[in-house]
């Protein structure tokens, strides 16, 4: 039997990883500006955790100009909304497991 | 990853997921559009070959149209996209399942239908916006709506009365919603 905790994916269960999922699983899509925003992170953080997230095929980047200024569009994936799914799913499971007195 | 670690990620998780809803959706274009056409589909069962009637046919899609355009515009200079084509979808499936709803009733001479049916495809619409915008208040319309469906059928009300009780509720509900949103922007669940 394996623990709970081994269903956790590497790549999400990062908080800010997590959070900037959950935000793009409400929408078509957000920019840099806006992530960084909500986030509370510096531009240099969220680069370095948007190309992880893009590198596992979790999101995908978009850079346009727009109004004569550059913006940079992220989307989630199919394959981010399932890992999201499955993350949120694993940790309830193991918050309940907590609960009902199994050791974490 | 212990409790707290999880507990804490769940949390900031939520309150992202909460703060984007906030951002994209204030719904009272929306509601506006839809109490609008709601009202309008009244009109249209008692007279669906009216020039009137023919106007909001093609006036209603027109304002769809144009929630679409302002969601988009706004949302994307805001930095967060969301769909416009959920208001689209519920804007013209009210108005065409609202005329249904009146013209089945006279069809099959119940005009009973015909009086309560644009309030309860109405409150059907509000329901999914509410579902969309997560939103207690908008689930509220819809409740009410689905009430007044009752009353109407429950005290067998005339047409005339059926309609001023249910342009009252509107009036009520695009005042308070108006106020709400001015007051509170955060509705949201």
């Amino acid at each position: 039997m394996t623990h709970p905790s081994s269903a956790l994916d590497d790549t999400i269960h990062q908080r800010v990883r997590l959070g900037i999922l959950a935000v793009l699983s409400e929408s078509r899509r957000a920019d840099f500006g806006y992530l960084q925003d909500v986030l509370e992170v510096t531009a240099g953080n969220l680069s370095q955790h948007l190309a992880i997230l893009e590198d596992a095929g979790h999101v995908q980047i978009t850079k346009a100009f727009e109004d004569k200024r550059s913006r940079t569009w992220v989307t989630v994936t199919r394959k981010g909304r399932a890992a999201l799914a499955t993350e949120v799913a694993t940790m309830h499971a193991l918050l309940d497991g907590i609960g009902s007195g199994q050791r974490p | 990853m212990n409790a707290d670690e999880a507990r804490e990620s769940l949390a900031f998780s939520e309150y992202a997921r909460k703060r984007a809803r906030d951002d994209m959706g204030r719904p009272w274009l929306a509601l506006v559009l839809l109490a609008s056409l709601s009202v309008v589909s009244l009109s249209l069962t008692d007279a669906a070959t009216s020039p009137t009637a023919l106007f909001w046919v093609f006036v209603g899609p027109l304002g769809a149209g144009a929630i679409a355009l302002y969601a988009y515009r706004r949302n994307r200079s805001s930095g967060i996209e969301s769909s416009p084509l959920a208001y689209v979808a519920i804007t013209l499936g009210l108005l065409i399942l609202a005329y249904t709803a009146g013209k089945i009733g006279f069809a099959f001479q119940v005009p009973a239908a015909a009086r309560f049916g644009p309030a309860f495809v109405a409150a059907a619409g509000y329901f999914a916006l509410a579902w969309i915008e997560r939103s207690w208040m908008v689930a509220t319309i819809s409740f009410a709506l689905l009430a007044v469906t009752v009353v109407i059928i429950g005290f067998d009300l005339s047409s005339q009365q059926s309609k001023a009780l249910v342009f009252g509720l509107y009036g009520i509900t695009l005042l308070a919603v108006g106020f709400s949103l001015r007051v509170a922007r955060k509705p949201v669940l």
